[in-house]
């Protein structure tokens, strides 16, 4: 190996640039001369220079079979870049139908050379994107949202017959999956779950309080919020964390398991990921989101009845108020649609982490687009909902 | 040969934890060779190359870059060792949300202060280099597994580095994808003094191009072989190193 003798390893490389000379021999031949050691990263002024001064003579010699002659003769070392280097002025005389020699390079650079030729297809021409009219978007978009609702329905389908089944067939779910789904899903969030609703209820009481005193109504306040929150924001606030938790991270790892072929190898065995997959988070979803809610209900309905000590309502006078317009039915209420919010939260997480595409990127957009689902499913239940209530008084 | 090996390893122990992989490992790289690193699949080769090319801190010993300890090495100098060195990983590891080219002048645009122009020719002259020249504008999702991988060396080799590390670079590549890139490597060793160090099973690739193997060894964590391939082929005392070359069944042995 007497080549590596010549050659310095990158760590005690000189960075000086490397010396090319351009002379003109002739108005109709150049001659570049370079010098010295010749890497990437000392290349990029030498490069520049040359080449700019090779377009200038190119065009003052328009049409004249101009010649430029390399000379390599002093080259201690060459690496990609000087090959690089050599095509560009290479392919510049082409271009201006010129000639170009190369002088005293090295034998042993030149196989490498060889592999490059021909070198015009390292010059592809630019290619232009073609831009859509205004009328293909909105077409292509349409159809996007058509695809996405005729699989939102086909999925929903498909999920209801799976449920189904599994409730003909409980030995066969995957009940250990349903079990970490339920723990990641449920009680690593109540934390978060306990946080807000109490901030939720503190600020809800004080902003009321502050209007509701000046009317003297003080103590409407108490039956007002939480009512309130029995029936409205306790499974709002649920179903929005969990959208923003679970359905991320189930999109997120279905998706990574469909990235890596594992859907497929389900699907493949025969075995319908729908029935493998989803149907443990979506019942784990169905078990967690009710519980969750009633958590919410009460740490809210606390700190509620907290805040308005400071306003001098004793906490006596805050649970009864309560218990004259809080029935049993607004709390079933209210659970009953949190447990179809959970449902949706946990189907569309998997929806979108089925429907991932290829690539890292791919399972990011997959989670966003669970949770974009997610609350538009969530708002659009709960007005489906609110009016089911109004026209049966339920 | 110069002074200085390419890579010199010294009393080398990887592992994670307490679990140890190999212990005790001494060998170099000398300049302008193709090292191949051999064993049985679960050896520790891999974790081996994550060893050498500092992403993962070895558990004792020193991995010397030529010459640079870079184990020891912290900040600006041990960025330097890291640029001296290109890898490519088993899986390819392309950066998904950018096209073939755009993957190979990454490095570029952040180490040279080459034009737009002159980064996309050399990035060019990687891909023909690697036969990937038409796919330029390709997304690594959209090209197969094996392309992936050549890709993968064309992005390794952005700045020259003077080593470049392999791992399984043949794997999943038809026989004349794989001729072409040994013949590749071996153009880069010979002509220009590139180090290679590859780890691959491809025993007609091994024979082509190495100058010198090691062996590694699961049971007894150390290298039990190590020179030129055909030479431990035709007359390795060694029962293990026997069996290997000559594709030898495990059943037969015992």
């Amino acid at each position: 190996m007497s080549v590596s003798q010549t050659i310095p390893g990158p760590l005690e490389q000189n960075l000086d640039s490397p010396v090319a000379e351009w002379t003109l021999l002739d108005p109709l031949h150049a001659k570049v001369a370079l010098k010295g050691q010749v890497n990437v990263y000392t290349l990029a002024h030498t490069w520049t220079d040359i080449r700019q001064k090779q377009d200038l003579w190119l065009a003052q010699t328009k049409a004249k079979n101009p010649a430029l002659s390399f000379d390599a003769s002093q080259v201690t070392s060459l690496d990609g870049s000087g090959f690089a280097f050599l095509i560009d002025l290479e392919q510049a005389q082409k271009n201006a139908s010129g000639q170009f020699e190369i002088i005293g390079l090295d034998a042993r650079y030149q196989p490498l050379l060889k592999e490059f030729e021909p070198i015009g297809n390292l010059f592809p021409p630019a290619v232009v994107k073609p831009k859509r009219s205004f009328v293909v978007s909105t077409g292509m978009a349409t159809q996007n949202l058509l695809d996405d609702s005729a699989g939102l329905i086909s999925f929903t389908g498909h999920l209801a017959s799976d449920l189904a089944w599994s409730v003909c067939n409980p030995a066969k779910v995957r009940w250990g999956d349903f079990v970490n789904a339920a723990v990641q899903a449920g009680i690593a969030a109540l934390p978060i779950v306990g946080l807000v609703a109490f901030l939720i209820g503190v600020i809800l009481s004080f902003q009321s309080a502050i209007g509701m005193q000046q009317f003297g109504a003080i103590s409407f306040v108490g039956p007002l919020v939480s009512l309130g929150i029995f029936r409205e924001l306790g499974p709002l606030i649920t179903a929005i964390l969990l959208a923003g938790r679970s359905s991320a991270a189930f999109a997120a790892e279905i998706g990574t398991m469909t990235v890596n072929n594992e859907v497929d190898a389900l699907v493949t065995g025969g075995l319908s990921p729908v029935r493998f997959l989803i149907v443990p988070r979506v019942l784990a979803g169905i078990l967690v989101t009710p519980i969750l809610t009633l958590f919410a209900d009460l740490v809210s309905v606390f700190s509620s009845a907290l805040t308005l000590v400071i306003y001098g309502v004793p906490m006596v006078n805050f649970y009864n108020g309560m218990l004259q317009v809080v029935g049993i039915e607004d709390i079933f209420s209210g659970l009953i649609k949190a447990t179809l919010f959970g449902v949706v939260v946990s189907a569309v997480g998997c929806l979108r982490g089925m429907q991932t595409g290829t690539g890292a990127a791919a399972v990011g957009i997959s989670a966003t687009r669970a949770v974009v689902s997610s609350i538009v499913l969530i708002v659009l239940v709960d007005g489906i909902f609110a009016f089911i209530s109004y026209k049966t008084g339920f | 040969m110069t002074n200085t090996p390419a890579i010199d390893v010294q009393n080398l122990t990887v592992g994670y934890g307490s679990n140890i992989l190999l212990q005790n490992l001494n060998f170099s790289v000398n300049a302008g060779e193709i090292f191949v690193i051999l064993g049985g699949s679960g050896c520790g080769k891999s974790s081996l190359l994550t060893n050498l090319n500092g992403l993962h801190q070895p558990l004792a010993g020193d991995v010397l870059i030529e010459g640079q300890n870079i184990t020891t090495a912290v900040g600006a100098e041990r960025q330097k060792i890291m640029t001296s060195f290109g890898m490519m990983y088993q899986q390819g590891a392309l950066f998904g949300s950018m096209n073939l080219l755009d993957n190979v002048t990454l490095f570029m645009e952040e180490y040279t202060q080459l034009t737009q122009d002159q980064m996309k020719l050399l990035a060019r002259c990687k891909l023909d280099l690697v036969g990937l020249l038409p796919y330029e504008s390709y997304m690594p999702n959209e090209i197969s597994g094996g392309m992936q991988k050549r890709a993968a060396i064309a992005r390794a080799m952005a700045l020259d580095p003077k080593i470049l590390f392999l791992d399984e670079p043949s794997a999943g590549l038809d026989p004349i994808t794989s001729a072409d890139l040994d013949s590749t490597i071996l153009d880069l060793s010979k002509n220009l003094g590139f180090t290679f160090v590859i780890v691959s099973h491809e025993l007609a690739s091994i024979y082509a191009i190495a100058d010198k193997v090691i062996m590694l060894d699961k049971k007894t964590k150390s290298i039990i072989a190590e020179g030129d391939p055909k030479v431990l082929r035709d007359s390795s005392p060694d029962p293990r190193v026997h069996q290997f070359f000559n594709r030898i069944m495990s059943k037969e042995v015992a």
